[in-house]
């Protein structure tokens, strides 16, 4: 009885506590994107891309002329005090809360900055370990500003898809801010998705995936090209890997996000023409390391199934066990010869390698201390590293046999 | 308090010795009587009271026939009291004493009982007995002549089933007893009768089967309706005011169902149920936490059917108890939370509604609340009209004028549905009424509010019982049961009574053989 006379003066608890973090919805801002730019005097430029909800979402809130986002951008000293500066021409209070791309460019990624700029801000709470780390060619305000999907209204919508053909393809890394803080290391190197918006060279390459950014022969679209990948070492961007040869750094992990690709290789009874399968990853890939000796030796198998899509030379390799026994070894050649090359540009290039591959090598020691002192990204440059590739052909698409069709000599290209 | 209830009971145990000393009798004279009855119902003031006079072939004496207008039922009254006492004439007493003589050989009436005290006279003829005086004899006879006008066995119509039978108790106790007899036929079923209320003497029928209810509990319950110190106890719904454990509590600890079947059923688990006159339902107890979700089709459908219902509900709960409350505390706090798109699809919306959200959820709910009582008061003449102004107000009229977002609608209409699955209106009114503390809580704390109302709810329900059976058992305290919790296992596997009523007899049957 008592409890319930003082009933009324309960709500005046609720006075006392804490709702001071409570904020509407639409009193705020959301930033979907944010760039990174080197400004001057040690600053970064910031810019950010703040999604207009009323653009896209139901008839009942929709504003007709308003753009679906807005793109400004602040010179500060950090991130988090560009969030509070923005404030000064934004109405609304900035969220990072929805933010999931940071777009650096390039020439901010190679400064020395960027890490500290980086790893500073993770202190917020709002700048959540998700968050997609994109290298622009380009300067990324630039990026930010040309990149204006045709499908996509919102901005956020643009990634969040991307993201996902990322995964299908694997032509870019997974590579998100805690695989960055994951990878500062010495020991290895850390692959960021690399784009650009801005075409300088279109490059044409047989092999459909031997690009960076930029290089991609296409027309019309979105002027975005995202391919490749940037390298890192300890915070610190020093070059960067074609959409093949990232595909390939994914695979030699032990276990890799990945899991199918599809590539087109010279046909080895045909080498004009192409021949088109679908790479899928069977079973995690063995490697096998010892450390004691030097150079150390490290023997690496990467198990696939190979399905035949489509072979523009005819050559029929269905009904013909010895060509497909031909067909597999010329691939298997190919595919370890192509993944060596990656290996020997990591040694002699960025000396370090971007495979995971260190965490195998401290199997081998039996404290960290040992491990440390063995060096493990001095000794990988020595390393002798074997390359396996296992094919095993599982099928050749719908209809096995090529059409039959009579071409004459002079025909043929 | 209990020590003051129980000192209080003893005291009206000893007024009540000394007032029997000092309770008038009947007398050898009959105009004496007959106008000493006449005076206690005002007549002829009040017309209800029948006075007829007779003599009594049999007897050659005159005798008195009184009865209640409306409580009685005449023709019976004609046929077993009457006609016996003009018509029979006996060649051959086997008793010289006159009242005897009537019970066992005149009247045909089923059921007569002797008395001496006036008292005794008037309680019989308000309760539809009909009372016999004799001239020369100090004792009266009461016959059971019941004659309440009530209405007939229809369907229930809260405790609706698809599969189960159709019938309701209604208000008429001897019915509601002979529906639940109907289903329990066990010669140990027991049917006590308790009065209650010191100016209208109403009887309360505590139904058990007794080789199987815990006899504490049944006294307990007993003891609990004695100590009621009431002017009048009209019905069950009464009943539970006066006899529940606590008074404030917004958690029931009794139950009221309208369904014979589900009653019984709680008979054969050990439980004690009251039936009352008026009372168009049977009241269950102790009850746990469990039985306020369950319903009869739980258990009348297939395993797997009555499952998924019982799922549907049980998840319609939460959805009840926490839809506005998640919605304030995710837009509010942890906008993080949600899909970007749905955020920005609410931003949207709410740009242009004037109120924050917690008004605007306030708002809305206390719209459906004013339908939903609405619509229980309205007659049911004009009743669709107000399901035409639910939705074209709260649906379409409050989102088009910006009043509310559109979002909310759906809530709200969320909350609404999911609340009227939960089949026990006791529970019913306390989820609701829950929701809003839940709702005020998170609007100033989140997450961290609603955890903490929902632990403070958890907590209080695991402290407290019901007639002695803690409300939350056979969770906690862990007990053994059949294990008809949150699911239940196909009905061959319940073999067990559950513990916590503390049933004589443990097993229903024999533990089931063979693969599980």
């Amino acid at each position: 009885m008592k409890l319930l006379k003082m009933l009324p003066f309960l709500p005046l608890l609720l006075l006392l506590s804490g709702c001071w973090d409570r904020l509407e919805l639409e009193e705020q801002a959301f930033v979907v994107v944010v760039g990174l730019d080197s400004g001057p005097n040690h600053t970064v430029a910031v810019t950010f891309q703040i999604a207009n909800p009323q653009v896209g979402s139901s008839d009942k809130g929709s504003a007709q002329n308003e753009p679906p986002s807005d793109i400004v951008t602040f010179n500060a000293a950090d991130i988090l005090s560009a969030k509070e500066l923005a404030n000064s021409v934004i109405t609304r209070k900035i969220s990072f809360a929805h933010l999931r791309t940071v777009i650096v460019s390039q020439e901010f990624a190679k400064s020395g900055l960027f890490h500290r700029i980086l790893g500073s801000s993770v202190r917020d709470p709002e700048m959540r370990r998700e968050i997609n780390l994109i290298v622009s060619k380009e300067k990324a305000s630039d990026f930010v500003k040309n990149n204006k999907p045709k499908l996509e209204t919102r901005p956020h919508k643009y990634y969040a898809f991307m993201q996902e053909r990322w995964r299908d393809t694997g032509y870019v890394p997974y590579s998100t801010l805690n695989r960055y803080m994951q990878r500062l290391g010495d020991d290895t190197l850390f692959l960021a998705i690399y784009a650009t918006a801005s075409k300088k060279e279109t490059k044409y390459s047989k092999n459909e995936d031997n690009y960076l950014a930029g290089q991609i022969p296409h027309k019309g679209g979105d002027p975005v090209e995202i391919m490749g990948s940037a390298v890192f070492r300890a915070g610190k961007m020093i070059g960067t890997l074609t959409g093949e040869e990232t595909r390939y750094a994914l695979f030699l992990r032990r276990k890799s996000l990945t899991h199918s690709f599809i590539a087109t290789y010279p046909d080895p009874l045909n080498e004009e023409y192409q021949i088109t399968c679908r790479f899928m990853k069977n079973g995690k890939a063995k490697i096998k390391m010892n450390a004691k000796s030097d150079p150390a030796q490290v023997s690496v198998r990467i198990p696939f199934r190979v399905q035949v899509l489509s072979t523009a030379s005819f050559v029929d390799y269905a009904s013909d066990a010895e060509k497909q026994r031909q067909l597999k070894d010329g691939l298997q050649r190919k595919l370890a010869d192509r993944i060596k090359q990656l290996v020997a540009k990591t040694q002699r290039t960025y000396k370090g390698e971007p495979f995971l591959w260190h965490l195998i090598a401290r199997n081998q020691f039996w404290t960290l201390d040992e491990y440390e002192s063995y060096n493990w990204s001095e000794q990988y440059t020595r390393a002798q590293v074997q390359v396996q590739v296992d094919l095993t052909i599982v099928n050749f698409g719908k209809q096995v046999e090529p059409p039959i069709m009579h071409i004459s000599g002079d025909e043929q290209p | 308090m209990n020590k003051g209830a129980v000192g209080r009971g003893e005291e009206k145990e000893k007024e009540k010795e000394n007032g029997k000393e000092k309770e008038p009798r009947l007398s050898v004279n009959l105009a004496e009587n007959v106008d000493t009855i006449k005076r206690a119902f005002s007549y002829p003031v009040n017309r209800a009271l029948v006075v007829r006079e007779l003599f009594a072939a049999s007897l050659q004496r005159e005798v008195t026939v009184l009865f209640l207008e409306g409580a009685t039922d005449t023709e019976s009254i004609e046929s077993q009291i009457i006609q016996p006492l003009v018509t029979k004439t006996l060649t051959l007493l086997r008793h010289h004493n006159a009242v005897t003589v009537t019970m066992e050989e005149i009247l045909t009436s089923s059921s007569v009982r002797t008395t001496s005290l006036f008292q005794d006279l008037i309680h019989g003829l308000v309760n539809g007995g009909t009372i016999l005086l004799i001239q020369g004899e100090a004792q009266g006879l009461t016959m059971d002549t019941p004659g309440f006008q009530s209405r007939s066995i229809t369907e229930p119509q809260v405790e609706h089933v698809l599969k189960g039978p159709k019938e309701a108790f209604i208000e008429s106790a001897a019915a509601n007893r002979s529906l639940i007899r109907k289903q329990v036929r066990d010669h140990q079923l027991m049917s006590e009768v308790v009065t209650v209320g010191e100016r209208s003497m109403n009887e309360v029928s505590l139904m058990y089967i007794k080789n199987l209810a815990d006899p504490d509990l049944v006294t307990e319950v007993k003891q609990r309706i004695s100590e009621i110190q009431a002017d009048t106890v009209p019905n069950l719904s009464m009943l539970e005011q006066h006899i529940e454990e606590r008074s404030y509590s917004l958690i029931p600890t009794a139950l009221l169902t309208e369904r014979p079947d589900r009653a019984s059923s709680f008979l054969m688990e050990g439980h004690v149920i009251l039936i009352m006159e008026n009372s168009p339902t049977a009241m269950v107890v102790p009850i746990t936490f469990w039985s306020l979700f369950h319903t009869p089709e739980d258990q009348y459908l297939r395993w797997a059917y009555g499952n998924f219902i019982r799922i549907v509900r049980i998840f319609a709960v939460f959805v009840a108890l926490l839809t506005p409350s998640l919605y304030i505390a995710v837009s509010t706090f942890h906008e993080e939370m949600l899909p970007t798109d749905l955020l920005l699809a609410i931003g949207a919306t709410r740009e242009r509604v004037p109120f924050p959200a917690l008004i605007e959820v306030l708002l809305m709910e206390a719209a459906f609340e004013l339908v939903r009582e609405a619509a229980v008061r309205i007659p049911t003449i004009i009743g669709p009209t107000i399901g035409i102004v639910g939705a074209l107000i709260l649906g379409q009229a409050a989102v088009e004028a910006n009043i509310v977002s559109p979002i909310l609608v759906i809530i709200v209409a969320m909350t609404g549905i999911s609340s009227f699955t939960i089949p026990e209106i006791s529970f019913n009114f306390a989820v609701r009424i829950l929701r809003f503390i839940i709702l005020f809580t998170a609007s100033f704390m989140g997450f961290f509010g609603i955890a903490l109302t929902l632990t403070c709810v958890i907590s209080y329900m695991v402290s407290f019982k019901s007639f002695g059976v803690p409300f939350l058992t056979p969770l906690s305290p862990h007990d053994r049961s059949s294990k008809d919790l949150i699911v239940r296992p196909p009905v061959w596997k319940q073999w067990l009574r559950p513990f916590y009523t503390n049933p004589q007899d443990k097993q229903r049957k024999k533990k089931p053989e063979g693969p599980s």
